[in-house]
């Protein structure tokens, strides 16, 4: 039998938890917005090459301004987090860094990969002007519209997790 | 009888389901779902997967709200919990809210939909106004950047045109010296627009003779329109008060372009200027300009835009007679004067623009100003030693030839600023004319040093030259030691006055 891990996206409303999930599950994607309540949970298995199979547990919370406000018990149990938000509205990375540092310090040993989102709303000049900002915190820039790097992301947490 | 309603209305909205330390269903009451005993409730849903750390803690009992099970094509919202024992008989417990959630999830979408709107529409806003400056900031450096050829092309023409040439080659310089009027006023235009834009332009308030104003407007236009064989009337009326207080530079660029426009636009016909006092009340004239041509005309659709920057009616076989920015203009200066302006046109009849402005009247003892306006033009029993720090040659050779002209000066020139304090302790300098900046200097810096020196430097006048002449910058000029700021282009007899006015001055 796969191992199961469980995964948790967070972040601000509208940044595309929803979307990402969605892209490496089903590999669909879709411009509507359909706002997220409670929890949404879905399962996929991956294969991590001269390992076992994984079946991450992904559990698609609805969307907060501050981390501080989820409902713990969503947490329970979580073996990775993706904290997503949004590269092209500013206000869903005000507080990446202590939103991340809240995390890192309530889930010492809980692998968080931080994630900025829609990368095809942005360019290159517009990244560099907030250098200082996602630099020392981001891991992936993905975008769930056009697919890029979204299955990295989640292969590289995988691979963390066993 | 209560029961008996409790029991027709009664909804059973919970699902009790026991299982094993595995999560192996052993009953369920399929109040919200069929669920099959026997299997594993991991298998239901991934949910459930939570099982698998959960069981392991006895006696414990856990709560989760608004979890999304999707189930056999149907979507449930429901409350969780779970208690785990100690006797391998777990009690999961359903809620089903869904309705109940889905009407929250309605307020939800509402809410984010609107804020995430919002925020878009100020990064918009954000983005725009930081174009909006880059491009104001842009207009205004490079129309800087191309005053000072502009100053050397004007008077160098003023120059040649007294010197001995024959008539084709007058007329030659007459086309030059449109020309670079032409090319002054657009470019002080497009200046004026970027000033107003980022908020610099400020409007001089001070006494001033109206009708004085009219006839010198008037006189100036009649020539253009006459020359295009157009018939020019103008009406003044006489309650209009003689002296009011404003700011006469601004106003007298709202009615030239007004002229100008109905001008460039009337092939053949009339211009009628009227001016009349709408009335005067709590000290103030209300003032009524009327501009009528009997032009193209504008259509309607066009009439509202005919106010906005770089918009221009023409049909194709109209010739451009300005930049389109007059207008803009106009209606900019009016807003700032609180004013109103209202257009009527007919295509191929002719436009009509009304404007109403108001204006402070002044009580002044006007006889002062005459006097004052005469040039005074000093009594030169000795020629003055000019001390020029600049270093582009053209302004220099621009200078000295306007200078020489005169034969009442003495100039001496130097173009690196560190020459300049060596220079006047050593040479006799009866007024300093500096650039506003002269390869790695500032004129204020250089100012301030000569300031800083021995009394007898303190009254030297200092000129500066400057593309730079907003009034915030002239008050750093002055806080720096500066007397006056000459705003480049200039003219051959602005220059002159300036001197004139501040050798006179050192004189008393
Ligand atoms: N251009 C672009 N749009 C995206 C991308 N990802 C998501 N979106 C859009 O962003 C909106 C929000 O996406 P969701 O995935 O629902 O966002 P969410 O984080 O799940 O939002 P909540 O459930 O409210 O927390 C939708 O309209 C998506 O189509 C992306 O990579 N590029
Ligand atoms: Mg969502």
């Amino acid at each position: 039998m796969a191992i199961s891990k469980k995964i948790v996206l967070i972040g601000h409303f509208g940044v595309g938890k929803t979307s990402l999930i969605r892209r490496f599950v089903e590999n669909a994607f879709t411009e509507d917005y359909k706002v997220t309540i409670g929890v949404h949970i879905s399962k996929k298995n991956i294969e991590i090459p001269e390992e076992e199979t994984v079946s991450l547990i992904i559990w698609d919370l609805e969307g907060q301004d501050d981390i501080k406000n989820t409902r713990p018990s969503y947490l329970l149990g979580t073996n990775g987090f993706i904290y997503v938000f949004d590269l092209s509205r500013p206000v869903t990375f005000e507080n990446l860094d202590s939103e991340v540092t809240y995390l890192k310090e309530n889930f010492p040993n809980t692998p968080v990969k931080v994630v900025g989102n829609k990368m095809d709303l942005v360019n290159k000049v517009y990244l560099s002007d907030y250098n200082d900002v996602f630099k020392p915190l981001v891991d992936f820039y993905v975008s769930a519209k056009t697919g890029s790097r979204v299955e990295l992301l989640f292969s590289k947490l995988a691979k963390e997790l066993i | 009888m209560l029961e008996a309603y409790k029991k027709k209305y009664y909804k059973n909205n919970f699902q009790y389901i026991l299982v094993d330390n595995s999560g192996k269903i052993i009953e369920t009451d399929d109040a919200i779902f069929h669920i099959d005993a026997n299997i594993q409730l991991q298998s239901i849903h991934p949910f459930f997967e939570i099982l698998n750390n959960l069981l392991q803690i006895e006696n414990e009992s856990f709560d989760f709200t608004c979890i999304n099970l999707d189930f056999e094509d149907k979507l449930f919202v429901v409350d969780i919990t779970i208690h785990s024992h100690k006797n391998n008989e777990n009690l999961i417990i359903l809620e089903n809210l869904t309705n109940h959630y889905n009407n929250y999830q309605l307020t939800a979408q509402t809410r984010n939909e609107s804020i995430i709107n919002s925020q878009i529409l100020e990064l918009k806003n954000e983005y725009l106004l930081e174009k909006e400056t880059f491009k104001n900031n842009f207009i205004a450096n490079f129309s800087h950047q191309l005053r000072n050829p502009i100053t050397a092309s004007i008077i160098f023409s003023d120059l040649l045109i007294n010197s001995d040439l024959s008539s084709e080659q007058k007329n030659y310089l007459d086309i030059i010296q449109s020309a670079n009027k032409d090319l002054k006023s657009r470019i002080e235009d497009i200046l004026d627009i970027s000033k107003i834009e980022s908020g610099k332009l400020i409007l001089i308030e001070k006494d001033f003779n109206l009708k004085k104003l009219l006839k010198e407007i008037n006189d100036g236009y009649k020539i253009l329109a006459v020359k295009k064989g157009l018939e020019f009337n103008f009406n003044i009326d006489d309650a209009l008060p003689e002296f009011i207080k404003g700011d006469q530079y601004r106003l007298k660029q709202i009615i030239g372009n007004l002229l100008n426009n109905a001008i460039s636009f009337t092939d053949k016909g009339f211009i009628n200027f009227n001016i009349s006092l709408n009335y005067i009340r709590a000290k103030k004239a209300s003032i009524r300009i009327e501009v009528c041509d009997t032009g193209c005309g504008i259509e309607k659709q066009n009439i509202d835009s005919i106010f906005e920057r770089f918009t221009k009616i023409e049909s194709e076989t109209q010739i451009d007679n300005g930049n389109g920015l007059g207008l803009a203009i106009v209606k900019y200066l009016i807003t700032e004067m609180n004013g109103s302006i209202n257009v009527e046109s007919e295509i191929n009849k002719g436009s009509n623009f009304t404007c109403n402005l108001s204006f402070k009247l002044s009580y002044e003892s006007h006889s002062i100003n005459k006097v004052l306006l005469k040039k005074q033009l000093p009594s030169l029993e000795k020629k003055y030693h000019i001390l020029l720090v600049e270093d582009s040659d053209l302004i220099q050779l621009t200078i000295l030839k306007t200078l020489a002209a005169t034969n009442n000066f003495y100039l001496n020139i130097i173009s690196k600023g560190e020459e300049l304090i060596t220079n006047i302790i050593n040479e006799d300098v009866d007024l300093i004319l500096l650039a506003n900046t002269i390869q790695g200097f500032s004129a204020m810096n250089l100012a301030a040093s000569v300031r800083s020196l021995s009394k007898e430097y303190k009254k030297t006048p200092i000129i500066v030259l400057s593309t730079r002449a907003y009034k915030d910058d002239i008050k750093l000029f002055k806080q720096s030691g500066v007397n006056d700021v000459i705003a480049k282009p200039f003219d051959d007899k602005k220059l002159l006055d300036t001197i004139y006015k501040h050798l006179n001055k050192k004189r008393k």
